[in-house]
């Protein structure tokens, strides 16, 4: 009998086609790039029993399934369902019906640096906050893609992303503990912004400059800086790679709460609908924001968060990028 | 006679709050997220303000010793000609909980302070003098201890030594000014404050009365020459580090007033022996950490009688890289054996 | 505790500076007020309000005077260098161990000092050159790194009519007919046909007294016979800071002036 597939119902199952006809592959999610080893075994062996016993590493920190017969995707299903109690359980993601497979595939996995649990320049547990977006939003069919990092050295990569949020630190000041070795100074200057200068044999900290990264507090040996209480985030939105207009995201909210963040993001998902292009399949949301503008976009996704004090947003964003189509900037060098 | 008693710990409650009248109650408290590290705690002495806060399960970052030697302390104050003493911001009397290693760690401040070369320092001495220590008994080591071999785990220097219980503090009350609220809130009963006897970590002093001058300039010291970064971490976390540096400041667009202070200072930072016109001795990480070492265990009780080091091992507990001081005590003590063989 | 009450050792009076010297481009003597009981090769904290405060060792002084010769080498010394007549200084001192000047009488006294090395000499030089301090004789080997590096041009020619004074400086110059040569080559050739009598002062920078020690050690000097001064960075004079601590040796209080037999066993 000839296969006979939805597409559609198949690709929101987090099968893909393939080049190969009649095999898939499956992505399984792994929110903030954190697993333990029993769920590893599990991956293992559905690519052991349905694919061909590799697996792909994927750039977002998921795996993929290669070589799966598209004929066995309930068998697989099946198999998957302790991933997605998992997700269900661990995480609160909303499944109707566990048996199913993945209830979604639009919304990328969430990818996050180690964070806090094991990096000591993290601000935050991003594992944790990764997980929790995860609960929150999915399943959903918005193309959107969503990481966390620990520090503004950024080595997820948020700058390319829909929204990369970077857990920040705001340093506090004990003055009389300060000693004036000038460690922080010197660390301020040699790895981040310059945001710290000595005067009368104190630390005088430019909020201007300082982007929040904590290498003050590690680096000082009286415990004269620390982290303020409660933790902080900066947002940065619309990022991208892609064909057409590659180009970095862009701080849009900054010194503001996870509870913001995560209301922010939750918007977004109405108003990308709302504004999407029906005509076409699946649009990203970076595209639509481009459509609506920025105003529009924050208007709407901005809808009923409550700020915590000290929150900050930015005017105006012009996102630095290029257009892809630009072949009169470039001349034959080798015929 | 010193009195002991058992009280549960309402009655202790009391005796707290009776204190906190009169004294300030400084011990270690934990302050939760404000450790070096992000979602970490400190752990440092602070004034408590009910017996719940004190830090009993974890060893603090840093010593008591800023009670006497403050981080930054004012010395005086200039107006043109004239100069002020900075008088004290408050006349309270100070009760710190504190273990034996550090009491013996504040003896050795106070060899450095009030007796080197016969000269009493004022700012240690008004300090110093409204302290009265409460020892916390200590039966068990934390992670890198080694006040056993280093003499340091016992003390009978306390106004009261307090062994907290499940259900309550047994106390030893040495000091009459504390007997009273003692006897009235508690009930007679035989203490007396024990003293852990061994720890994990064992180091073996240099058995030489003078150190032989190779030992100086030994390969033993390179390791720490690309080991070492300098942070300092060791020397502000030690509770007998004693070491400072005057600063002279200014008042915003002044040209006449300002004030001169004391900041702590540490032989392992860059500019400790910086001479002005550009000498420096002890250029080299490994030099510090021989200073160090020396002064710790050698030098200074060739002056004092006592070594200064008491083993609380708090700079093993800080150093970033790992450095282990009291690996290094033993790392010496073997090569001045191998030497001598 | 013991609760003895003193006054408070770390504030420093004022005294009018008297008189300004230039001495070479960077290097200066400041004459200042002071009646003080002191003895040659002790120093003084010296500060300026705002700036900050370091050891400066006594060039020389009177029954009302002391003098302070400093070379401009950081923003203490650089602001002090602005200073003129009837201006302030601040000072508190004098400290340390100063020459033993009681052994010194009638020995055959040696001294080799370098660059600003001289200055800490100076008093004990001019007592012996006024007779204050009879001696059977005295070597004055000053060394400097070049003509416009000498100090206290003057005193030394007053010296020169007194002493066996070898002035060098470490490499020809033009127009230059004294000596020449580091003042290692100078120790070298002093004759000594007996130590009973003699004394030997070395001061200047760290390497020259390493140096110049080693010479007279070859010698065969007695180390006994040889008295050093040592330099150190020190925050308070009061042996409490720790920055001159060398092995259980404080400079400030056990010094600055050591017997050769106890500081060549100290190493920073």
């Amino acid at each position: 009998m000839s296969l006979d597939l939805n597409r559609k119902k198949v690709t929101k199952n987090a099968y893909r086609i393939t080049k190969r006809r009649n095999y898939t592959a499956l992505r399984v999610r792994v929110p903030g790039g954190h697993l333990n080893a029993a769920q590893l075994s599990i991956i293992a062996g559905l690519a052991e029993t349905f694919g061909d016993g590799t697996l792909h590493v994927t750039a977002r920190q998921g795996f993929e399934i290669p070589n799966i017969p598209f004929e066995r995707m309930s068998e697989v299903n099946a198999a998957l369902k302790p991933l997605l109690a998992e997700l269900q359980l661990r995480h609160g993601v909303q499944i109707d019906n566990i048996d199913a497979g993945y209830p979604g595939a639009g919304m990328r996995n969430i990818s996050a640096c180690v964070g806090n649990r094991i990096c000591p320049f993290a601000n935050a547990d991003t594992t944790a906050l990764a997980q929790r977006l995860e609960g929150m939003l999915y399943p959903n069919d918005l193309h959107v893609k969503i990481a966390v990092t620990g520090c503004p050295n950024d080595c997820v990569k948020v700058h390319l992303q829909d929204f990369g949020i970077v857990a920040i630190c705001e340093p506090e000041y004990h003055y009389d503990d300060c000693i004036g070795c000038e460690a922080c100074v010197k660390a301020c200057e040699r790895k981040v912004t310059g945001a710290l200068t000595m005067q009368n044999g104190k630390v005088y900290r430019d909020e201007r400059r300082c982007i929040g990264c904590g290498e003050c507090v590690l680096s000082c040996p009286t415990a004269a800086w620390t982290r303020r209480p409660g933790r902080l985030y900066r947002v940065l939105i619309m990022g991208r790679t892609g064909k057409r207009n590659p180009r970095l995201a862009m701080p849009f909210l900054d010194r503001v709460s996870e509870d913001v963040v995560c209301q922010l993001i939750k918007n977004t998902l109405p108003y990308a609908e709302r504004h999407r292009l029906k005509c076409i399949p699946k649009e990203h949301i970076g595209y639509i924001v481009d459509r609506t503008g920025l105003d529009v976009f924050k208007e709407e996704a901005l809808t009923g968060i409550e700020f915590n004090p000290g929150a900050r947003i930015a005017k105006t964003i012009q996102w630095p990028g290029y257009n892809t189509l630009n072949d009169a900037n470039f001349k034959l060098i080798s015929k | 006679m010193n009195k002991s008693f058992k009280l549960s710990s309402e009655q202790f409650k009391t005796v707290f709050a009776g204190l906190s009248e009169h004294y300030c109650i400084v011990g270690p408290k934990r302050f939760a997220g404000l450790g070096r590290f992000s979602d970490t705690d400190l752990i440092r002495y602070a004034p408590l303000t009910s017996i719940d806060e004190l830090e009993l399960a974890e060893k603090s970052c840093f010593s008591p010793k800023d009670l006497v030697f403050p981080p930054d302390e004012t010395l005086f104050y200039f107006n043109g000609q004239q100069f002020s003493e900075a008088a004290l911001p408050d006349n309270l009397e100070i009760i710190v909980l504190l273990r034996p290693c550090d009491i013996n760690g504040i003896d050795r401040l106070d060899r450095m302070f009030m007796k080197n070369a016969d000269v009493i320092d004022p700012y240690y001495q008004r300090r110093r003098s409204r302290l009265h220590f409460f020892m916390i008994e200590c039966r068990e080591s934390f992670e890198n201890c080694f006040c056993v071999s280093m003499n340091a785990n016992r003390s009978d220097n306390y106004a009261a030594a307090l062994r907290f219980g499940k259900d309550g503090v047994e106390a030893e009350v040495a000091s009459d000014k504390f007997l009273e609220t003692f006897a009235v809130n508690g009930s007679v009963f035989e203490f007396k404050p024990e003293f852990v006897s061994e720890n994990q970590i064992k180091v073996e002093l240099p058995k030489v009365e003078t150190m032989p001058p190779e030992i100086f300039t030994d390969k033993l010291w390179e390791e720490y020459d690309s080991r070492c970064i300098s942070c300092g971490r060791c020397n502000t976390s030690c509770v007998t580090c004693s070491c400072f540096t005057t600063r002279d400041l200014f008042y915003g667009d002044s040209r006449t007033c300002g004030e001169r202070r004391r900041v702590w200072d540490g032989c392992h930072l860059d500019g400790f022996c910086d001479m002005a016109g550009g000498h420096t001795f002890r250029k080299n990480k490994g030099e510090r950490m021989r200073f160090k070492t020396f002064h710790k265990i050698y030098d200074y009780r060739k002056r004092f009688g006592v070594d200064m080091c008491v083993g609380c091992g708090r700079c093993d507990d800080v150093c970033p890289e790992y450095i282990s001081f009291s690996n290094c005590i033993n790392k010496l003590s073997a090569r001045l054996k191998e030497g001598a063989e | 505790m013991s609760a003895q009450t003193t006054a408070n050792p770390y504030l420093p009076f004022v005294t009018k500076i008297i008189a300004v010297k230039a001495e070479t481009e960077s290097e200066f003597t400041l004459t200042v007020q002071a009646v003080c009981s002191i003895t040659p090769g002790q120093f003084f904290q010296v500060s300026l309000p705002r700036i900050g405060e370091a050891p400066i060792s006594v060039s020389n002084y009177g029954s009302d005077w002391i003098q302070f010769t400093i070379r401009a080498v950081g923003k203490l010394t650089g602001a002090i260098q602005n200073l003129k007549t009837g201006e302030n200084l601040f000072i508190r001192g004098p400290y340390g161990t100063g020459f033993p000047v009681d052994r010194f009488k009638n020995s055959r006294l040696v001294i080799v000092a370098g660059g600003s090395g001289v200055a800490p000499v100076r008093p004990l030089v001019d007592q012996v050159v006024n007779g204050q301090l009879p001696v059977k004789s005295l070597d004055l080997i000053a060394g400097f790194k070049n003509r416009a590096s000498i100090i206290f041009t003057d005193d030394l020619v007053q010296w020169q009519q007194k002493s066996n004074l070898t002035l060098t400086i470490d490499k020809q110059e033009e127009g230059w007919d004294g000596a020449t040569g580091l003042v290692t080559e100078h120790i070298r050739k002093l004759r000594f046909d007996t130590f009973d009598d003699l004394q030997v002062i070395v001061v200047g920078p760290p390497v020259m007294m390493k140096f110049a020690t080693a010479e007279f050690r070859m010698l065969q000097v007695p180390a006994e016979r040889i008295w050093v001064s040592f330099e150190r960075l020190m925050s308070c004079g009061l042996g409490k800071c720790g920055h001159c601590k060398i092995d259980y040796t404080y400079v400030c209080v056990d010094g600055p002036v050591l017997n050769y037999s106890y500081a060549a066993n100290l190493i920073d």
